[in-house]
């Protein structure tokens, strides 16, 4: 009897623990980050004080960073939405050549690094040194300026490229599980392609639209290195690069917290209006009988466009950057012209074993990948046996709580952690920046583990249980096989995240702690052929998740 | 404007091919409708009927044949003619209704008036008019997701006829329902036509329902008529092994006088013990295998000397599974059949 009384506890008990360490680690930086705003230090006494709030409201410079912010999340969500929303038509309800192909080629920007594609597409387009400059120039014999890569439109390029395959992931489902019939419906009763397109199609999809529209917005605004490395050094700054500022020169973090606490509440807000929004548009958009994809016959023109709009995407999000990256990262010394004659993989060698901070940046960014992955996947996998099978009464509340850093940005969260740490032994230590890490991603992890986890049925478990199984043994047993496809593809996708994070870390790091990525924002001044080659490191472990998770995913269907 | 086809007929159907890949879903229909008439498409599931269907609004292409409607040449392979499904100027009501879940029953009625330009308040009054109709007057603002699969149903059969089209098509439009409400709907659809005065084709793999609703049957069996004709001769005469099957006889192969099948419906299979004599019919030995209480009669399930598995209704003697049994049909309960 006491013997069955204890493993109750545990069953209890553990998926607890997961949920407050989860609970913890958004509150605690939260309250970090709100105390500091509201802090202001007369000589060596700290104050309560609005003034922080105050000066957000009044400065210039927060509100240009904050337009800016705007701008960026407003046209790459619009971008993205119309060419993720082309995409996933073209393959999902179309006859065009190579659409199985494709279905899995639109994914890979999805795993790469916006970061790495903004550097790529400085080296191809740089004013005047740019590949495509030298390269026309070459023919033309005059110097061509080119588009300006340094701009706000530089950065909604980028961002719209590589969230593209957030909006097509949301509306491919659905665009291919719907009634056909809906859309026949309106066809034979008098609509044409194009009225049965806007008064059905996308009205139905708009469930999925709107999610991905707000993740998208959200992340754009405040994604910090794409504006970094495009326009920080033109002066034109946004949010997050104004946050990075208000930290750096001068430092003052009362004032980047109060700005990082308003971001947060905004973002909290919006995710909390979609929520319910969405509570209220709930229905089924795939009915039972009489349905059969449908597939529209695209011939001539159509099927031209239809592949020239896939080709361009791959080109300019992938094939384009990756092209540049490897020209500079096998030239000696960059001068805007390959020549293949002098093509040598010193840079690498150089990255990989001789120069020590690439070295051990290197190093690091594996360290938190794995350590972070498999930190993360632990408490997600708890918190998701919380939420689905635990029978707290808090569970809606905790549910919604453990969702808020989906669109937090990393470095408003990594600002909040550097204030709390900052005057303990953590600072400066890889540990801090994995708190972080998993503080600022583990609800990715909880929402694929949860989403197989409701789809299991609680009595494969209850009846290993009946036969005398223990907790423990039947979650050995039973669950954890059962959920393995998707702690897989949680595991996989946190580590693609972590090996190429700079927003979270950036204000974290400190001499010896510098990750890939920020080792790329350090050299990126001066050894271009450098930063090239450790782009090209790191898009190759992104590209080995992005396989693995392929290879999972078929698994996981059979 | 040239007529093709028959005199009177309102659509033509002619040499309508259709194939999905090596699969040949249509094979070289031809059937046609009068003006004002139903028809129903008859056959077990997988027959192609939703594919003529389809065909016939536009919503897929055979790859030869010609199809009018209305004196209008919708499709042509040899001219090629192929009109977009909203030019063809139909009604449909779909297998599964396809309300939109995203509009008001209204909104879902008006449609077809919307995209053809009808004002605001005209198309209102016309919806409201016909959703009147159909008795849903009372439900025009509600949401189209908070109606149960009979008034889904009736808000699909309203979106089908607002617009006044000439040809309403239906595939399986009953089929979801159960049993009573099956029935009021079949005589309420016979009404509205009798109102409105459109032609209807009605898809169906029911033969109460085909029967229930239209003058002319067009049986059909993978992709081929069977047999086609008026409601009361295709469901009497049963000119062929297949329809004879598919309306619930039993059917043997090889018979008297050269035929190539003999068909009897099961109420006509009298049982006696063996050896019993019997003045005017065939007898057929075999076993009981299962005997099922229906109601005034029992069903019985006999394997027969010969081979064959048939049913049989009877309701005078009591027999036991596992035991000998004559089968006695009378000579003119018996249908010779040449295929
Ligand atoms: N888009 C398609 N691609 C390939 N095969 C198809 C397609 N549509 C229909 N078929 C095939 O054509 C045949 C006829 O299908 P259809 O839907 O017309 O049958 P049906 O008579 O309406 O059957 P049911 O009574 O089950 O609705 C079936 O064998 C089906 O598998
Ligand atoms: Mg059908």
């Amino acid at each position: 009897m006491r013997d069955t009384k204890r493993r109750l506890t545990l069953q209890v008990a553990l998926p607890l623990v997961g949920v407050i360490i989860g609970v913890l680690l958004i509150v605690g930086p939260f309250i970090a980050g709100l105390a500091r705003s509201l802090m202001l230090w007369v000589g060596e006494d700290p104050q309560f004080s609005l003034a922080n709030f105050a000066w957000l409201f009044t400065d210039r410079r927060i509100h240009q960073a904050a337009l800016n912010s705007l701008i960026c999340g407003f046209g790459a969500m619009s971008l993205s939405l119309m060419l993720g929303t082309s995409l996933a038509w073209i393959v999902s309800r179309t006859d065009v050549p190579g659409r199985e192909l494709f279905k899995t080629l639109n994914l890979i920007p999805f795993f790469f690094s916006p970061y790495v594609g903004a550097i790529g597409w400085i080296f191809l387009v740089a004013p005047y040194s740019g590949l495509m400059q030298t390269s026309i120039g070459s023919f033309t014999g005059e110097s061509i300026e080119g588009p300006n890569i340094y701009s706000l439109a530089g950065v909604i390029w980028i961002l719209s490229l590589f969230y593209t395959p957030y909006v097509y992931l949301f509306v491919i489902s659905p665009l291919q599980r719907m009634d056909a019939a809906f859309e026949d419906a309106a066809r034979v009763h008098g609509a044409s392609f194009w009225t049965t397109i806007r008064l059905i199609t996308l009205p139905l999809l708009q469930p999925g639209l709107l999610s991905a529209a707000l993740i998208v917005f959200v992340t754009s605004a405040g994604l910090f290195d794409v504006p970094l490395a495009l326009t920080a050094t033109k002066g034109i700054r946004t949010m997050p690069t104004e946050v990075f500022a208000l930290v750096r020169y001068p430092s003052d973090l009362g004032r980047a917290a109060a700005f990082g606490i308003l971001v947060t509440v905004i973002t909290i807000a919006l995710t909390l209006w979609q929520r319910a929004h969405l509570s209220k548009r709930r229905y089924e958009i795939v009915s039972g009988k009489g349905y059969k994809p449908r597939v529209t016959e695209i011939r001539g023109a159509a099927r031209v466009l239809a592949l020239t709009v896939e080709i361009v995407f791959l080109t300019t999000s992938v094939v384009l950057p990756v092209l540049a990256l490897i020209l500079v990262a096998l030239s000696p010394l960059w001068t805007g012209r390959s020549n293949p004659s002098n093509a040598t993989l010193a840079n690498f060698s150089y990255v990989l074993f001789d120069y020590s901070l690439t070295r051990q940046a290197i190093l690091n960014s594996l360290f938190l990948a794995v350590t972070g992955a498999t930190l993360g996947v632990t408490i997600s996998g708890l918190q998701s046996y919380y939420l689905q099978r635990g029978r707290g009464r808090f569970k809606g509340l905790v549910d919604a709580l453990l969702a808020l850093p989906l669109g937090i940005p990393g470095i408003v969260l990594s600002l909040f952690f550097l204030i709390f740490a900052i005057r303990t032994p953590l600072y400066g230590t890889l540990a801090i920046l994995l708190i972080a890490y998993v503080a600022r991603f583990f609800p990715f992890a909880t929402r694929t583990i949860s989403a197989m986890l409701s789809a299991i049925h609680p009595e494969l478990e209850e009846s290993a249980r009946a036969n005398g199984a223990s907790w423990t043994q039947t979650m050995r047993h039973i669950l954890l096989p059962l959920l393995r496809p998707a702690l897989i593809a949680a595991w996989i996708m946190l580590f693609i995240i972590f090996i190429r994070e700079l927003g979270a870390s950036i204000l974290l790091y400190a001499s010896g702690t510098e990750t890939i990525s920020i080792a790329m924002l350090l050299l990126s001044e001066n050894s271009v052929g450098y930063v090239a080659a450790l782009a090209l490191i790191q898009l190759v472990l992104l590209l080995g998740g992005f396989t693995l998770f392929r290879l999972t995913k078929v698994s996981a269907i059979q | 404007m040239i007529r093709q086809g028959a005199p009177d007929s309102f659509v033509t159907i002619r040499n309508v091919t259709k194939k999905f890949g090596a699969y040949t879903a249509l094979d070289d229909l031809t059937f046609s409708v009068r003006e004002g008439g139903t028809l129903a498409l008859l056959g077990p599931s997988g027959c192609g009927k939703t594919t003529m269907l389809r065909c016939l609004a536009g919503l897929e292409t055979p790859e030869r044949g010609f199809i009018s409607i209305a004196g209008k040449t919708v499709f042509d392979s040899a001219a090629g003619v192929n009109l977009n499904p909203e030019d063809r100027g139909l009604g449909v009501v779909f297998q599964s209704y396809a309300v939109w879940p995203h509009m008001s029953v209204i909104d879902n009625v008006a449609f077809p008036l919307r995209v053809r330009g009808v004002s605001a308040p005209e198309r209102r009054k016309r919806a409201m008019e016909i959703l009147d109709i159909v008795g849903l007057a009372g439900f025009a603002e509600r949401s189209a997701t908070q109606l149960s699969g009979g008034q889904q149903q009736r808000v699909a059969v309203a979106r089908a006829l607002v617009h006044s089209p000439s040809l309403v098509l239906f595939d399986e439009a009953l089929s979801n329902l159960d049993a009573a409400l099956r029935e009021q709907m079949r005589l309420e659809l016979k009404g509205l036509q009798d109102k409105l005065g459109f032609t209807a084709l009605y898809v169906t793999h029911d033969q109460g329902e085909a029967l229930g609703l239209a003058e002319t049957i067009v049986l059909m069996n993978v992709g081929r008529i069977d047999t086609s004709g008026s409601a009361r001769d295709v469901f009497m005469s049963h000119q062929t092994s297949f329809a004879a099957r598919f309306f619930g006889l039993n059917v043997l192969e090889g018979a008297p006088r050269r035929k190539a099948f003999i068909a009897f419906q099961r109420e006509h299979a009298q049982l006696r013990t063996p050896g019993a004599p019997t003045d005017n019919g065939i007898v057929l030995p075999g076993i009981v295998r299962t005997r099922s209480f229906q109601g005034l009669v029992d069903e019985y399930a006999i394997d027969l000397d010969q081979g064959a598995l048939i049913r049989a209704l009877d309701g005078s003697t009591g027999f036991e599974p596992g035991v000998r049994v004559d089968v006695v049909v009378d000579e003119h309960n018996l249908f010779l059949l040449d295929r």
